[in-house]
């Protein structure tokens, strides 16, 4: 069929999705993005947030940390550091980690610990709000 | 009788350092496969980082900032500063594992004037720290990294750490050095030079040039660039933390067989001589009691 393209999310750690897909959302630095099959070529960064992608109609979601993007006409290829099923986080941790962050970020450090603390807090807020928004509904 | 003693703590002995050796190899084995199957976890990931690498380049346009491809050749060879990241690893008992990189380090530092060292281990920062401290070399001190269980996140600290330096001048060449495993019993000190990048280090072929149609970058080309080059780096080095440390694990795997199998002889040798010398003493006894007995007849 014509209305799907060939998707590959590769995580540092493990592939997480190849297959076919009729629609893509990522979060990109400029707000959210959505790729339907025949888009135009493009390279782009992937910022931390919720990626959801529509397989036989059915949404699937994912908390992604950054990465990047590549987009054919016909293949998208998505490149994150980290990549979980909204069920795969322990929110426990990730409150724990957040927590870690924010405290350390009241302390004086310098520009480089403080981008470090920043991106930490980044990725531990956006585990938490995925898996809060999707563990609801089960 | 004392003979009988002395083997008998020998033997003893013997048993308590085979148990070690023999502990340490199960350990070896098992930290081996745990860091293969991570290893071929991450391969996909990185084959497609690399080939995204290529494709960008390939397809990006002109006026794209190269600055981590600036060979800064206006830098005379003998002025330029040169980093090395040296991988050993945290302990001994490997064969001659730290040995191979260290004299591999030392080659390569005598070709420059300065060097800069990054040590990633203790055995190596050990050693590199102590002719620091004579003056001969430079060693970063703050550097402290461990070899065991490489992650992600460590190669993405020292991925940062050398763009900077590399962005501020303070290093002109950045280079790896690790083992690498060229099948499952051989395994080399090997060289890989991270910065300044190289384009050609991306194409294998000429054929592969040829310009695609031009893709659109968002938000800009720099932005996207300067995404990529540390996301690569970091890809870099996590390959090279594995590969040193699936080739330790090796290199103590077989050196401890080895030495749970000499263990072994010696046993053999000395429970032999511990026997004898249990005969000869039973001999010597059962003579003195038929000497006395004859005498006591008489």
């Amino acid at each position: 069929m014509a209305n799907t393209f060939q998707l590959e999310i590769l995580a540092s750690d493990r592939p997480f999705y190849v297959g076919a897909a009729e629609q893509l959302v990522f979060p990109t630095v400029d707000g959210l993005m959505g790729i339907l099959p025949g888009h135009e070529s493009m390279v782009t960064i992937v910022s931390p947030g919720e990626l959801k992608y529509l397989v036989d109609g059915e949404w699937h979601y994912a908390a992604i940390s950054e990465g990047f993007a590549e987009v054919r006409r016909d293949y998208v290829l998505v490149l994150g550091d980290a990549i979980e099923l909204p069920e795969e986080i322990d929110a426990k941790r990730a409150a724990e980690a957040a927590e870690r962050a924010k405290e350390r970020l009241l302390h004086k450090q310098s520009i480089m610990q403080y981008y470090h603390s920043q991106a930490a807090l980044n990725r531990a807020m956006n585990r938490l709000k995925i898996s809060k928004r999707h563990n609801h509904e089960i | 009788m004392g003979n009988m003693r002395e083997i008998r703590d020998r033997i003893k002995s013997i048993n308590d350092i085979m148990k070690i050796t023999n502990a340490m190899y199960l350990i070896s084995s098992s930290k081996l496969k745990k860091a293969k199957k991570d290893l071929a976890a991450t391969q996909p990931y990185f084959n497609k980082l690399l080939y995204a690498m290529r494709s960008i380049l390939s397809r990006a346009p002109e006026d794209i900032d190269m600055r981590y491809f600036d060979q800064r050749e206006e830098i005379k060879p003998e002025d330029r500063k040169v980093g090395y990241i040296v991988i050993t690893a945290d302990k001994g008992m490997c064969g001659s594992y730290n040995h191979n990189i260290i004299k591999l380090t030392e080659q390569k530092m005598a070709a420059h004037k300065q060097s800069h060292l990054y040590v990633m281990g203790q055995v190596g920062r050990m050693y590199f720290q102590r002719r620091a401290r004579a003056g001969e070399l430079d060693v970063d001190t703050e550097f402290i990294y461990t070899t065991q269980n490489p992650t992600l996140y460590r190669s993405r600290r020292i991925a940062e750490q050398m763009l900077k330096a590399f962005d501020e001048g303070k290093l002109d060449d950045v280079y790896i050095i690790y083992t690498d495993m060229v099948s499952s019993i051989a395994f080399e000190p090997k060289i890989l030079q991270l910065l300044p990048l190289d384009a050609e280090h991306f194409v294998q072929s000429k054929g592969e040039i040829t310009k695609h149609h031009e893709a659109v970058f968002s938000p800009s080309p720099n932005i996207v660039m300067e995404h990529l080059t540390p996301n690569f780096m970091k890809g870099m080095i996590y390959g090279a933390m594995v590969d040193s440390f699936c080739s330790e694990q090796q290199a103590r795997m077989s050196a401890m067989d080895s030495a749970t199998t000499s263990a072994k002889d010696m046993l053999q040798d000395l429970s032999l001589q511990y026997n004898r010398a249990r005969q000869a003493a039973i001999t010597q006894e059962i003579t003195e009691i038929v000497s006395g007995a004859n005498s006591a007849e008489l």
